[in-house]
């Protein structure tokens, strides 16, 4: 019997001091946010989206090399020797175009690991988080801002280059072989005068 | 014309029952399916069934081929302790590679994985509070975890799964009010400690319903080689931070709470619980003194290399997560990883499931897995 009063009263009062906590609680300023009307401030380098100055981008690669997802793809086109594509604003010559640079958000795993190695700092993380889509078709962020037409004729000019710089190559090649020629068979001359 | 026999019932059996508990329960924490014979109300078989979170880690970290880009995969092994994952990996991998890690790097590294045991265990009190039905504590311990997971957030940019630690060193500097944010937490805690002792630890209610629950004998803890608050809970001390010191966990002075069976008997339910919430006093200890010690300045990026060498060699390192022991053991051969194996104490300490639940009661069941602690990402990897 008292053993059972005891225990009763212990009940009581353990209760009743876990509601005095909830009442401390009660009497202090709210910590939650009511989200869409209220935000929260993110802090500075949170990493919530991926984004690209393309403008600065030099197409060396090397994000796409250190995604261990995958999730970026680069194309790039050699510039021919007639055009200057300028320089970045952190200094380095720009030389190649850069045909293609996807970032598949749907596949990022915000793991922050692009970000480092790039040299002129063009990829970078933006606090922005509200980008959810219907269609996981336009997590597809394009970054190139060439149009079609521009690809194809960059393209097409960089093959040309090629051909022509291949052919040249041919030629001096041929050029030295025929030179070589000359020399041995004029060598061969001499010796069968002498 | 034949009597009509009318068809005698059959006589009651005394037959068990095979239930479900999951893979959609709300007290597996994850996806875990417990598969339960019951004789009444009483539990006389467990079999745990995983596998549905399983991600192949180990294959997809060999066949990466480079060492850099595991750590990422690393946090997602036990999401609610990522940096702990991180740490044991990059220790791992520094080993191997005979890196020397500046001190700077070494503290800090210290500092966030004692910040990250206390969210840890306070998510994992809380869910435990919420299994048996307190729900008050849980939303408590979450607005404590929430301070936390903010000065993480500062530092490494993300509130859950961090990729902040690099073989050598960090990700990036560290921020300057990191310090006095971490100062300030640790002052703000240690009261949030006594509360939660008020609604918990001392509750009658739940004393009723954690302590002579699920009694996990010392020896048979050691044969099924658990670890941490499991085993510490039955009074094994065992913290690999005291007794094999990796990084620079010799420098502080702490002490490795184990279970003393005040409320029942040693190694119940209660005795778990309890060790968790007395190492969150632990760690705020060696989060204090780190601070104190801490060089306040120096490059955390120094001894990161550009690009990571493999080379052949063989190494297992093991470090003190909030769960038990996790060990990394890797392979490696000139070209990259061969073999990276996590041993991670989460699978092992769910393995004692069966032998500690039986003769329990449902309810008790519930009790008992949520004492375990298990991260399902952690058993399944």
């Amino acid at each position: 019997m008292v053993q059972t009063l005891k225990k009763s009263w212990t009940t009581f009062k353990t209760i009743f001091t876990g509601m005095g906590v909830t009442m401390r609680h009660l009497l202090q300023p709210s910590v939650t946010l009511r989200y869409p009307e209220e935000r929260d401030e993110l802090p500075s380098g949170a990493r919530s989206k991926l984004f690209v100055h393309i403008d600065d981008c030099i197409g060396c690669k090397l994000c796409e090399r250190a995604c261990p997802v995958n999730c970026i793809a680069i194309e790039t086109v050699q510039a021919t020797k007639d055009v200057d594509l300028g320089k970045t604003s952190t200094g380095n010559p720009k030389r190649f175009w850069i045909t293609t640079f996807n970032i598949d958000m749907s596949k990022c795993m915000y793991c922050d690991m692009c970000v480092p190695p790039c040299p002129t700092e063009c990829i970078s993380m933006v606090p922005e988080y509200e980008y959810s889509e219907y269609d996981r078709n336009n997590l597809l962020f394009q970054f190139s801002e060439l149009s079609a037409d521009k690809v194809t004729e960059v393209k097409e000019k960089a093959e040309k280059e090629q051909e022509e710089k291949q052919r040249k190559k041919k030629e001096a090649a041929r050029k030295k072989k025929a030179q070589k020629a000359d020399q041995t068979s004029k060598a061969k001359q001499k010796n069968s005068e002498g | 014309m034949a009597p009509v026999t009318s068809p005698q019932p059959a006589a009651i059996e005394n037959r068990t029952m095979t239930i479900n508990m999951g893979p959609q329960h709300p007290s597996t924490h994850g996806v875990l399916r417990l598969e339960v014979t019951v004789d009444g109300e009483v539990v006389t078989k467990v079999k745990p069934d995983i596998g549905y979170l399983h991600r192949c880690f180990e294959k997809y970290a060999e066949s990466l081929g480079d060492y850099a880009k595991v750590v990422p995969y690393t946090d997602r092994i036990d999401y609610v302790s990522a940096l702990h994952q991180e740490m044991g990996y990059v220790i791992a991998v520094e080993k191997l590679l005979e890196l020397e890690v500046p001190e700077r790097v070494e503290y800090m590294r210290v500092i966030l994985a004692e910040l990250q045991r206390i969210a840890s265990h306070l998510l994992g009190i809380g869910t435990f509070g919420l299994d048996l039905g307190a729900f008050t504590p849980f939303l408590y311990c979450f607005i404590e975890r929430e301070n936390i997971l903010r000065i993480l957030e500062k530092v490494s940019g993300a509130r859950l799964l961090y990729n902040y630690l690099c073989v050598g060193g960090l990700m990036r500097d560290i921020p300057t009010d990191f310090t006095s944010d971490t100062w300030e937490f640790v002052t703000s805690f240690r009261p949030k400690i006594k509360e939660l002792n008020d609604l918990l630890t001392t509750n009658s209610i739940f004393i009723d319903r954690t302590a002579n629950i699920g009694v996990l004998p010392a020896e048979v803890a050691l044969n099924y080689s658990a670890s941490g608050p499991m085993l510490r809970g039955s009074g094994v001390s065992w913290d690999l931070r005291k007794n094999d010191p990796y990084s620079i966990y010799d420098r502080f002075e702490f002490n490795v709470p184990v279970g003393q069976g005040e409320m029942g008997t040693v190694g119940d339910c209660w005795d778990r619980y309890i060790v968790r919430v007395r190492e969150m006093e632990e760690s705020l200890k060696i989060i204090e003194q780190a601070l104190d010690q801490m060089p306040g300045e120096g490059d955390v990026k120094e001894a990161v290399p550009r690009r990571i060498r493999s080379k052949e060699g063989e190494v297992y390192v093991r470090t003190e997560t909030p769960r038990g022991e996790l060990g990394y053991y890797i392979i490696s051969e000139k070209s990259g990883p061969y073999r990276i194996k996590a041993r991670t104490p989460s699978f092992v300490n769910l393995s004692i499931l069966p032998a500690i639940s039986k003769g329990a009661l449902v309810a008790d069941l519930v009790a008992i897995v949520g004492s375990i602690d298990i991260v399902l990402g952690g058993v399944d990897r």
